[in-house]
C-alpha cells in the first residue's frame, strides 16, 4: 500500500467519524484521532519525508487538500452539534399567550369627542372652552333665553350656594358667550365640554353628560355655509354612507333654527328611517347685540350635538350610565 | 298636540298619504313623534234595505231575506221577527267582524254559509251584536235587529249613519314652545294651507240668538281687577241647556286625541280648545254671587295671601297674591287660566252655562302651575300664549255648538272686558336679508306669498326698499325680521337651500393648545397601561370632605349622594375602584383628567385636575415569572408621576414626605415644585378606608394640578452630541439610617463636587440579614466620563473617593466592601 493509499483511507475513516460524532466530545476525540499530534493524518504525514524528491510535491499537495476536507467537514459538524446543543430542552408554545406590560385605554367619550374635534380642526376650527360653573347670563339671558323659559326652571339647572347664584352649565353655549365677548370676530371654534342638566339617573340620562358645539361668526355666512360644514363634519364622523336632513325646530339663541336627523345602515337597522342628531341654526342677532357685535355686520351660524348619544350609536352601549361607572372591563373594550 | 288625518281634511285640501303628511309637517318644524292608524268603528258594517221577506223552506224560526247593500242585491237568512220588507237594518259583510261580546276573547268573523241548506251572504244584526246602546243612539229598543231611521242610504257606513269615526289617522305632533299657535287644528291647518297654497277653512261660528233674549251684559257682569294679568275676558250665556252625554262622533273624537268625554257642555269647550286653540271654561251661571246690582259677577282677581280654593279635581289649594283667580264677588270660582273651580262647575241639572274666554299672561300662568305643580291642557297653552284675538271667535264657536248639542237660548251679544290692547307687531322685511341669511335668492312674490299665507298682512313700504308687514295675533314668535326670514325659509324649504363648501376664516383659542396637551397626556398615560376613567362631577359631600374642606354645595341637588361638586378627583376614583371591585374586578389602573372645584372666600374656582388610582396585580396575569402575583406599590404609582412629570419636562420636583397618617393616607407625599408651588399628592389610603371600599389591596392614589403642570410646562426639548470615549463605573455599598432618603444620598454627592461624574443610579435596597434594624443596606452605580478623553483609573478613584468620604462623614454610613 503507498503512502497515499494509506491517506486515502485515514481520511476516509477521519471523514466517518466526524459524520457520526454524536456530541461535541465525540467531535473532539475524532479530530484528536485524525489530525492531533498523535493522530492518524499526523503520522502518515512525517513519513512524507521518505518519498522520492520527484513525489513529494503532489503527495503534499494530496495532504493538504485531505486536511482542508476533513477540517471543512469537522467545522461543518461542530456547527450542527452546537446548534442542536443550544435548542432548550422545553420547546416554546408558540399558541401560549405572551407576556403583556399592558396598556390602558383612552374613554370612549374621549375617542368620539376627539373624532369630532379632528373633523372640526379640519375644516379650520380651534378648541376652545369655558368654565363648568357659569352665571345666568352667559348661559341664558346673552343667549336670548327669556326669564320664563322653561329651561332656566331651578327644575332643571343645578345652583351652587355661593353667592351670585351660579349654576352649573347646561349647555355647551355659554362658551359661545365667553368667547364672543373677549375675541373679535371672525370667530371659528369648536367647544367640547361637560354639561349638567338635573336629570336623575337612568338608561339615557346621567346629570353629567357631554356636548360639543361649533360656532363660525365671519362677514356673509349663511345657512347653506351651516348645512354645508355640517354635511363635511358628518361624512367625517359616520361615514360617506351617512344622509343627513335639517328641519325647523326652535332653539332662542338662533334664528332659523334647525335641527338635524341622519340616516345610514345602522338606522336602518334600528328600525327607523331617520335618527335625530344635532341641532344648529344662523346665530340670533340679539345674541350678537349682547356680545357687542353689529349684526348687520356679522353672520354665523352654531351647532351642538351630544356625544354621549354618538357614543351609545357608535358603539352600541344602550346605557349611558356604563361611560360613568369605568368598569375596566367596559373601558378595555375601546 | 294629537291631531287627526281626518279632522285636518275639514279645514284644507290636501292629497299627501298618511306617511307624506307625517313628513310635510316634520319638514316645516312640526316634528311627528307618533303616528297611528286607527280603525274605523264598525267596520264592514253597512246599510241595508230589506226588499223581500220569505220564510225559510227547511225552518219555521228564520226567513230568507233579499237586501239592498248600495251596490246590489243579496241573499240572507236571518232569525229575527221584528222586521219587514222595506225596512232599513244593520248588515255586516262577509269577511268583517262582530265585536267580542263581554267573556269573548276571539271577534266573530262572518262567513258565507248554507244555514240549513240555504246560502247566507252576511248577517243583518242587532244593536247588541254590534255593541251599541240602541236608545242612546235615538232608536227603538227592541228584541230583534236594530231598525234604522228612514233616512239611512243603503250602502252607508253604519259608522257614518251614527256619526261614529271612520278609518283614521292620529298623529302626535312636537311643538315648539315658540308656536303655541300649533297647538290647534286650525293652526296646523294653517300651515299646511300655506304650503299648499290651498284655502283654510276657518270654523263656522254663527248662531241665532233667541227673540227676545235678554242681553249677556244684563245677565252677568265681568270686573278686570288684574288687567297685566288678563289682557281680555268675554263672558257668554247661555241659558236652559239640557246637559247629558255627548253624541258618539263628539265622544269617539275626543278619545282619538286623549280626552275624556264628560258631558256635552264641558266636550265642548274641549273640543273648541282643540279647533282654535283658545282654551275656554264653562261656569253653572246660577252658582255664581251677585253683585251689589244684583248680576252673577265675574271679578278677576289676584288672589289674597293665604286664600284658599277647591279645583275640579277635588284638591283644596293654598294661593298667594301671585296667582289669579276669576272670583265672583264673594268666593273663587276658578283658577285663572289652570283650572275651575269645583263649586261653580256644570253640574247634571245644570240649565244657564256662561262661557268663558279668556287672556291670561303667560308667565303668570306658568308660574301658577309650576307652584301648585297642576299642568292642564289650558295651563299648557295660556303659558305659551294664546291668542289674545280669537277669544271672541272661539266663544261664539262654543255657543254656537252648545245650543246645537244641549240645546237652550243664547243671550243677546258678548260681555268683552279688553282693558288692554297691546297693538299689532309690524316687522320691517329687507329682501337682501333673506339672501344674506339664507345665502340664496327667494323670489319676492314667493316670499310675499308665503308670508300672506301664515296671515301677515301686508305689505306696505318701510324705509329702505324694505316690506312692512303686520304680525297676526296668534303668532306670538314673530318679534323682528330674522323671524320672518325664518317663516320664508321654513315655506320655501330648508332642504332646498343648497349646502356651501366649508370657507372662510382658520379660528383660533388659547385653549387649542391645552386641548392637545391634554390628549397627549392621555395618550401616554395610556401607554404606561391605565386606563382613562370620566367620573361623575357630582359627589357625596361625605366622600369629598375625604379629600377636602373646601367643598361646593348645590343649592338644588337631586340627591345626598350627588350634593357637591368634586373637589378632587380622588374621591370619585375609590368609588371606581369600589365599583370594579365589586364586579370582581381586583386589578384596576386608572387615570382620570377633569375639573374640580373649590369654594372660599374669593368664591368658587375650577380647575384642570390629573388623577391616577391603583390596586391589585402590577402586571396583566401571566403563566410564569416570580412577578406575577406582584401587586401594585407606591413604586410603581411613583414611577407613573415621574414619567408625567418628565413628560411635562419638570425637573426638581421635591416630594415631602408626610411625617404622620392622615384621614385619607397611610403614607403620602406633597409634590411642589422649587419648594414653593404645590403640585399635588399622592400616596397610599389606609387600609381602613380601602376596606370600606371593599378593597384589600394596597390603593394608591395621586393627583396633580394640570393649571400648574401646563403653565410650567417646558416643551423645548435638544439633543446632544452622543459621548465619544468610555466610561468608568464604581458601585457603593454601604448601611446607613432608615432616615437617610435617597434625596439626601443625592445631596451629599453633589455636596463631594466629584470630577466628571455623569450619572448616579440606586440599584439595590437590601434590609434584613446582617443589616441592623433601623438600618437599611443602600447600593448605588456611579458613572464617571470625560466629554473629551478617556479617564485614567487613578483619576477616577481620586473622584470617586470623594464620594465615599462624603457618605462616610455626611451621612455616617458604613461603606460595605
Amino acid at each position: 500500500m503507498t503512502l497515499l493509499e494509506e491517506l486515502e483511507l485515514a481520511k476516509q475513516a477521519a471523514l466517518a467519524a466526524v459524520t457520526a460524532a454524536p456530541d461535541l466530545a465525540s467531535l473532539d476525540h475524532a479530530k484528536g484521532s485524525a489530525t492531533g499530534p498523535e493522530g492518524r493524518f499526523t503520522v502518515l504525514m512525517r513519513r512524507l519525508g521518505s518519498l522520492a524528491k520527484e513525489e513529494r510535491p503532489a503527495a503534499g499537495k494530496a495532504f493538504n487538500a485531505a486536511k482542508a476536507e476533513i477540517e471543512a467537514a469537522l467545522a461543518a459538524r461542530r456547527g450542527e452539534l452546537e446548534l442542536r446543543a443550544a435548542v432548550p430542552r422545553e420547546p416554546f408554545d408558540f399558541t401560549a399567550p405572551g407576556r403583556r406590560r399592558g396598556t390602558g385605554r383612552l374613554h370612549p367619550l374621549t375617542r368620539v369627542t376627539d373624532d369630532i374635534v379632528r373633523a372640526f380642526r379640519r375644516h379650520g376650527f380651534a378648541v376652545a372652552d369655558g368654565p363648568e360653573i357659569e352665571d345666568e347670563r352667559h348661559c341664558f339671558d346673552a343667549l336670548n333665553t327669556p326669564a320664563e323659559h322653561p329651561a332656566r326652571d331651578a327644575q332643571d339647572t343645578f345652583f351652587v350656594a355661593a353667592a351670585g347664584r351660579p349654576l352649573l352649565r347646561t349647555h355647551t353655549s355659554s362658551v359661545q358667550v365667553r368667547v364672543m365677548e373677549t375675541m373679535a370676530p371672525p370667530i371659528r371654534i369648536v367647544v367640547p365640554g361637560r354639561v349638567f342638566r338635573r336629570d336623575n339617573a337612568d338608561a339615557t340620562h346621567n346629570p353629567t353628560f357631554h356636548q360639543i358645539e361649533g360656532l363660525y361668526v365671519d362677514r356673509n355666512v349663511t345657512m347653506g355655509d351651516l348645512k354645508g360644514t355640517v354635511e363635511a363634519v358628518f361624512h367625517e364622523l359616520l361615514g360617506d354612507d351617512v344622509r343627513l336632513r335639517f328641519r325647523p325646530h326652535y332653539f332662542s339663541y338662533t334664528e332659523p333654527s334647525l335641527e338635524i336627523d341622519f340616516t345610514n345602515a345602522l338606522v336602518r337597522k334600528l328600525g327607523k328611517e331617520w335618527l335625530e342628531i344635532a341641532g344648529c341654526g344662523m346665530v340670533h342677532p340679539k345674541v350678537f347685540e349682547n356680545v357687542g357685535y353689529d349684526p348687520e355686520a356679522w353672520s354665523g351660524w352654531a351647532f351642538g350635538f351630544g356625544i354621549e348619544r354618538i357614543a351609545m350609536l357608535r358603539y352600541g352601549v344602550t346605557d349611558i350610565r356604563a361611560f360613568y361607572e369605568n368598569d375596566v372591563r367596559f373601558l378595555r373594550q375601546f | 298636540m294629537k291631531v287627526t288625518l281626518n279632522w285636518l281634511k275639514e279645514h284644507v285640501d290636501f292629497d299627501w298619504s298618511p306617511a307624506g303628511l307625517a313628513e310635510r309637517l316634520t319638514m316645516l318644524g312640526l316634528e311627528v313623534e307618533g303616528m297611528e292608524h286607527r280603525p274605523g268603528e264598525l267596520e264592514g258594517v253597512v246599510v241595508a234595505h230589506v226588499v223581500s221577506r220569505d220564510p225559510h223552506p227547511n225552518a219555521d224560526r228564520l226567513s230568507v231575506c233579499r237586501v239592498n247593500d248600495g251596490k246590489g242585491e243579496r241573499q240572507i237568512v236571518c232569525g229575527a221577527q221584528n222586521f219587514k220588507a222595506g225596512d232599513k237594518v244593520p248588515l255586516i259583510l262577509p269577511g268583517a267582524s262582530l265585536p267580542p261580546k263581554p267573556g269573548e276573547t276571539q271577534p266573530f268573523t262572518i262567513k258565507v254559509g248554507k244555514i240549513r241548506g240555504v246560502e247566507s251572504h252576511g248577517m243583518l244584526c242587532s244593536a247588541d251584536e254590534l255593541g251599541i246602546d240602541a236608545e242612546g243612539t235615538g232608536h227603538r229598543r227592541e228584541d230583534g235587529l236594530l231598525i234604522l231611521r228612514e233616512d239611512a242610504l243603503p250602502g252607508q257606513p253604519l259608522a257614518a249613519y251614527l256619526g261614529r269615526s271612520g278609518p283614521d289617522v292620529v298623529y302626535d305632533l312636537e311643538v315648539t314652545p315658540n308656536r303655541p299657535d300649533l297647538n290647534s287644528v286650525l293652526g296646523i291647518a294653517r300651515e299646511i294651507s300655506a304650503v299648499t297654497g290651498n284655502p283654510l277653512r276657518g270654523v263656522e261660528t254663527g248662531y241665532e240668538e233667541a227673540a227676545g233674549a235678554a242681553d249677556a251684559a244684563g245677565l252677568v257682569g265681568v270686573r278686570v281687577e288684574a288687567p297685566e294679568a288678563c289682557h281680555r275676558y268675554t263672558a257668554r250665556v247661555v241659558r236652559g241647556v239640557r246637559v247629558g252625554p255627548s253624541p258618539g262622533w263628539l265622544q269617539s273624537r275626543l278619545a282619538q286625541v286623549g280626552l275624556r268625554s264628560i258631558n256635552n257642555v264641558v266636550d265642548v269647550t274641549n273640543l273648541v280648545m282643540l279647533e282654535t286653540g283658545q282654551p275656554l271654561h264653562a261656569f253653572d251661571l246660577r252658582l255664581l254671587g251677585r253683585d251689589a246690582d244684583g248680576r252673577p259677577t265675574v271679578v278677576v282677581r289676584r288672589a289674597r295671601e293665604g286664600e284658599t280654593f277647591t279645583t275640579l279635581d277635588g284638591v283644596e289649594r293654598r294661593l298667594g297674591p301671585e296667582s289669579v283667580l276669576v272670583a265672583d264677588p264673594g268666593k273663587g270660582i276658578a283658577l285663572a287660566g289652570v283650572m275651575g273651580g269645583l263649586n261653580t262647575g256644570i253640574q247634571p241639572d245644570t240649565t244657564d252655562v256662561l262661557v268663558e274666554s279668556a287672556w291670561f299672561d303667560p308667565a303668570n300662568i306658568r308660574r301658577t302651575s309650576k307652584a301648585l305643580g297642576l299642568r292642564t291642557d289650558a295651563s299648557y297653552r295660556f303659558e305659551r300664549g294664546a291668542d289674545v284675538g280669537a277669544a271672541d271667535m272661539a266663544s261664539r264657536r262654543a255657543v254656537r255648538w252648545i245650543l246645537e248639542l244641549a240645546g237652550g237660548a243664547a243671550a243677546g251679544g258678548v260681555v268683552d272686558a279688553w282693558p288692554v290692547r297691546v297693538p299689532a307687531n309690524e316687522i320691517a322685511l329687507r329682501p337682501l336679508r333673506v339672501r344674506q341669511v339664507l345665502g340664496i335668492e327667494v323670489p319676492e312674490d314667493e316670499a310675499w306669498r308665503h308670508l300672506k299665507a301664515l296671515g301677515l298682512q301686508g305689505p306696505s313700504d318701510g324705509p329702505g326698499g324694505a316690506t312692512v308687514w303686520r304680525v297676526p295675533t296668534w303668532r306670538v314668535d314673530l318679534k323682528q325680521e330674522i323671524d320672518l326670514v325664518e317663516e320664508v325659509a321654513r315655506l320655501h324649504g330648508v332642504d332646498r337651500i343648497p349646502s356651501t363648501a366649508p370657507r372662510g376664516a382658520r379660528g383660533s383659542h388659547p385653549f387649542d393648545a391645552t386641548y392637545d396637551v391634554w390628549m397627549e397626556l392621555r395618550r401616554m398615560l395610556a401607554g404606561h397601561g391605565l386606563n382613562e376613567a370620566q367620573g361623575q362631577t357630582l359627589v357625596s359631600g361625605a366622600s369629598a370632605r375625604m379629600a377636602s374642606g373646601e367643598v361646593v354645595s348645590l343649592s338644588n341637588p337631586l340627591s345626598s349622594d350627588m350634593d357637591v361638586l368634586r373637589p378632587s378627583l380622588m374621591p370619585g376614583l375609590m368609588d371606581v375602584l369600589r365599583h370594579n371591585m365589586s364586579r370582581r374586578n381586583a386589578d384596576v389602573r386608572l387615570f382620570e383628567i377633569g375639573r374640580v372645584f373649590r369654594g372660599g372666600e374669593a368664591g368658587v374656582t375650577e380647575g384642570w385636575r390629573l388623577g391616577i388610582a391603583m390596586t391589585g396585580a402590577r402586571n396583566p396575569a401571566f403563566w410564569a415569572g416570580e412577578e406575577r402575583d406582584a401587586r401594585c406599590d407606591l413604586a410603581d404609582l411613583k414611577g407613573v408621576v415621574e414619567e408625567v412629570l418628565e413628560w411635562f419636562g419638570l425637573r426638581g420636583v421635591v416630594f415631602s414626605r408626610r411625617a404622620e397618617p392622615t384621614t385619607l393616607w397611610m403614607e403620602s407625599a406633597t409634590l411642589a415644585l422649587g419648594g414653593k408651588r404645590e403640585l399635588g399628592q399622592m400616596g397610599q389610603v389606609l387600609p381602613t378606608v380601602a376596606r370600606r371600599h371593599d378593597l384589600r389591596d394596597p390603593v394608591l392614589m395621586a393627583e396633580l394640578d394640570l393649571d400648574v403642570l401646563l403653565a410650567r410646562r417646558n416643551a423645548v426639548r435638544s439633543a446632544k452630541s452622543l459621548a465619544a470615549f468610555p466610561s468608568s463605573q464604581r458601585d457603593v455599598a454601604m448601611v446607613v439610617d432608615e432616615s437617610v432618603t435617597h434625596d439626601a444620598v443625592l445631596a451629599a454627592v453633589r455636596a463631594a463636587k466629584p470630577a466628571n461624574l455623569e450619572s448616579v443610579e440606586l440599584f439595590d435596597v437590601f434590609r434584613g440579614r446582617h443589616v441592623s434594624s433601623g438600618q437599611k443596606s443602600v447600593a448605588y452605580s456611579f458613572t464617571y466620563r470625560a466629554a473629551d478623553r478617556t479617564l485614567k483609573d487613578e483619576e477616577v478613584t481620586a473622584s470617586h473617593q470623594r464620594v465615599v468620604e462624603a457618605f462616610r462623614g455626611v451621612l455616617r454610613a458604613t461603606i460595605r466592601e
